[in-house]
């Protein structure tokens, strides 16, 4: 858990970082957000103490980080910063042990730990554990970052504006990676950002900052919904409303049991049906095409979709697909539900048990 | 080109540049060693002369008395050069930075035979004054690079040392120093290279150096004595420029 209890930074008499107060639980995703010169960054440096604090208390899991020696809290808690701050004179597993050989960890345990971190970021070990920075595309180095950031296990991790480099296409690669690092480690992160959809696609919880105040602290849902003034609506954007709130809503949330289609009879369905193969996947769906009702159109592995993709990934590709329902398919591809129109537009599904439900 | 190739090729240039300091190395002890046995070349290159070889000292002699200026000297400027610039670049030293910048480059601007006319008077003839004059015109590349070397550490890679938890030392060690290293055996490279050619100049105030027979030819008009200095020296000088730039490349990161 992470208070911070009446921040405040003051730089040559101007309140950079003005009386923030607010507690992130232990697990939870916050996102320190606003436009450039908010203080976001600052308020994200001082929980570390690479900026030194005005007034005000900062608290992890109730210890005041000024009463630790700097070094040693530094080492408590993971960072990691845009355009990754890797040592270019070391391989990636080096960078990777950078913390727990400072803790002096023995040399099978940081090898051990070295390997799950790559594991967990999908690096093969045996291929980039002697690569050089130099050598990685600007994903992989991002991800060695993440990774060296949480080799010693740290309470929390900070992260301040880690994708700002990185092109699109990868960023939100990395995003849904985050996503799926955080449920598995169940970190407390700190995250600053600007952009406000890579805001809406990590966050438990957002903290809006404008001119050194905190000017809402909410979960994501709730302040698309529900914004505080005028400055929150301005900031959130008026664009997209309706596609951000579907990024923020995953498709188990509005799966639906898949109906299977008999093995004869097809052409005198009133509603449309999947075939699947002798395994379970999805091979066919019959009907639910907005051209040609009665077709019989072949599942393609674009347009399946998993229980942890967002619903505006979802609709993406019934747009693209022009399908209205797309198959929901387990880890080994097998048909566990279908996702369509209804969810999109907020029915809620009916309890169709998905394992990466959660 | 494939990486591969690249790769393949940059190998074949480094042992290429391997073979071609070896030889070189090679010819250097050959020539130190054996410059007698080519006496029969200089009587015949220079018949107007009674004595075509320098023999009032051993070639070995002057190689060592020479390699040894430059070795205490350079140890010196190195020494001195790269804690001023360690110290001119930590928090506590900043604001000395422009003085200690503009006093190397002083220290420069003196040509090492004036160094070495006032140093006679203070410190007497021969090593002394030499290595007086070698050590203060080999400090400003030193300086210069280190500060150079530091400064080409990036940013977010301090940051992300101090955010890991490094302490300062660590970072000076682990980090910084590792980073600047090539830039600053670049300058070292240069501080040697000035020395070993200046060291000549000792001879002129009583240090035997390589400069002698130099000195000698000079004076008494024999070009055969001119010859066997110059050529030991600059062949010493480019031996280690080589070695040098193979240690420079061991410290290249991306």
């Amino acid at each position: 858990m992470i208070e911070l209890q009446g921040l405040t930074k003051t730089y040559a008499g101007k309140r950079v970082v003005d009386d923030v107060s607010l507690t992130l639980q232990s697990g939870e995703f916050g996102v320190l957000i606003g436009p450039s010169g908010c203080g976001k960054s600052t308020t994200l440096k001082m929980i570390n103490r690479l900026i030194p604090l005005s007034e005000g208390r900062i608290l992890i899991n109730g210890d005041d980080v000024t009463q630790l020696p700097v070094e040693q809290l530094r080492r408590r808690i993971g960072y990691a910063i845009q355009s990754t701050g890797l040592f270019p004179h070391w391989s990636v597993a080096r960078n990777v042990a950078t913390v727990p050989q400072l803790l002096k960890w023995p040399k099978a345990r940081i090898d051990d730990r070295v390997d799950e971190l790559m594991t967990l970021f999908q690096l093969d070990p045996a291929e980039f554990r002697d690569k050089y920075p130099h050598q990685l595309s600007g994903g992989q180095a991002q991800r060695v970052g993440v990774a060296r950031a949480l080799a010693a296990d740290p309470e929390v991790l900070l992260m301040d504006e880690p994708f700002g480099a990185v092109d699109p296409l990868t960023r939100e690669t990395l995003q849904a990676e985050m996503r799926r690092v955080h449920v598995q480690t169940g970190k407390t992160i700190v995250f600053v950002t600007h952009d406000m959809d890579e805001a809406l696609a990590l966050a438990t919880r957002i903290a809006l900052l404008n001119g050194g105040r905190l000017v809402q602290y909410e979960r994501p849902i709730e302040m698309l919904v529900d914004p505080a003034d005028d400055f929150v609506r301005e900031f959130i954007g008026q664009a997209d409303l309706g596609l951000k709130l579907l990024s923020r809503r995953f498709v188990h949330q509005y799966q639906r049991r898949a109906r299977l289609a008999p093995e004869t009879g097809l052409e005198r369905l009133d509603e449309h049906a999947w075939l699947v193969d002798a395994e379970g996947r999805p091979s066919a769906l019959a009907g639910a095409r907005l051209d040609d009702a009665d077709a019989i159109t072949r599942v393609k592995p674009e347009w399946i979709a998993t229980p942890e993709m967002s619903m505006k990934e979802a609709l993406s590709r019934m747009v693209w697909y022009r399908v209205t329902a797309l198959p929901v398919v387990d880890r080994d591809g097998r048909l566990i539900a279908e996702v369509g129109m209804p969810g999109v537009m907020g029915i809620e599904g009916d309890g169709v048990a998905s394992e990466a439900a959660s | 080109m494939s990486v591969a190739a690249t790769r393949s090729g940059r190998l074949r240039r480094v042992a290429a540049g391997n073979l071609t300091l070896a030889l070189l190395a090679l010819l250097l002890v050959g020539l130190t060693l054996g410059m007698g046995q080519l006496e029969p070349l200089f009587r015949a290159l220079f018949p107007d002369l009674s004595q075509p070889l320098y023999s009032r000292d051993s070639f070995l002699n002057l190689m060592l008395a020479h390699i040894g200026l430059v070795l205490v000297s350079s140890l010196i400027s190195v020494s001195v050069g790269v804690a001023a610039g360690l110290f001119v670049t930590r928090p506590a030293g900043r604001e000395f930075e422009p003085m200690v910048s503009s006093l190397a480059a002083i220290g420069q601007t003196f040509p090492p035979a004036a160094v070495l006319a006032i140093a006679v008077p203070l410190a007497g003839f021969g090593f002394t004054p030499t290595i007086i004059a070698l050590s203060l015109y080999g400090l400003l590349p030193v300086i210069q690079n280190t500060i150079a070397g530091l400064g080409t550490v990036p940013a977010s890679t301090r940051e992300a040392a101090r955010g890991n938890g490094m302490s300062a030392w660590q970072i000076l060690w682990r980090v910084e120093l590792p980073l600047a290293m090539r830039v600053i055996i670049a300058g070292i490279r240069v501080s040697v290279i000035i020395n070993i050619g200046t060291a000549t100049i000792g001879s002129t105030v009583g240090a035997k150096s390589l400069g002698t027979p130099l000195i000698a030819g000079l004076v008494g008009n024999n070009l055969a004595y001119v010859i066997q200095g110059a050529l030991l020296v600059g062949l010493l000088a480019i031996v280690t420029d080589l070695a040098f730039e193979r240690l420079e490349r061991r410290y290249t990161f991306g």
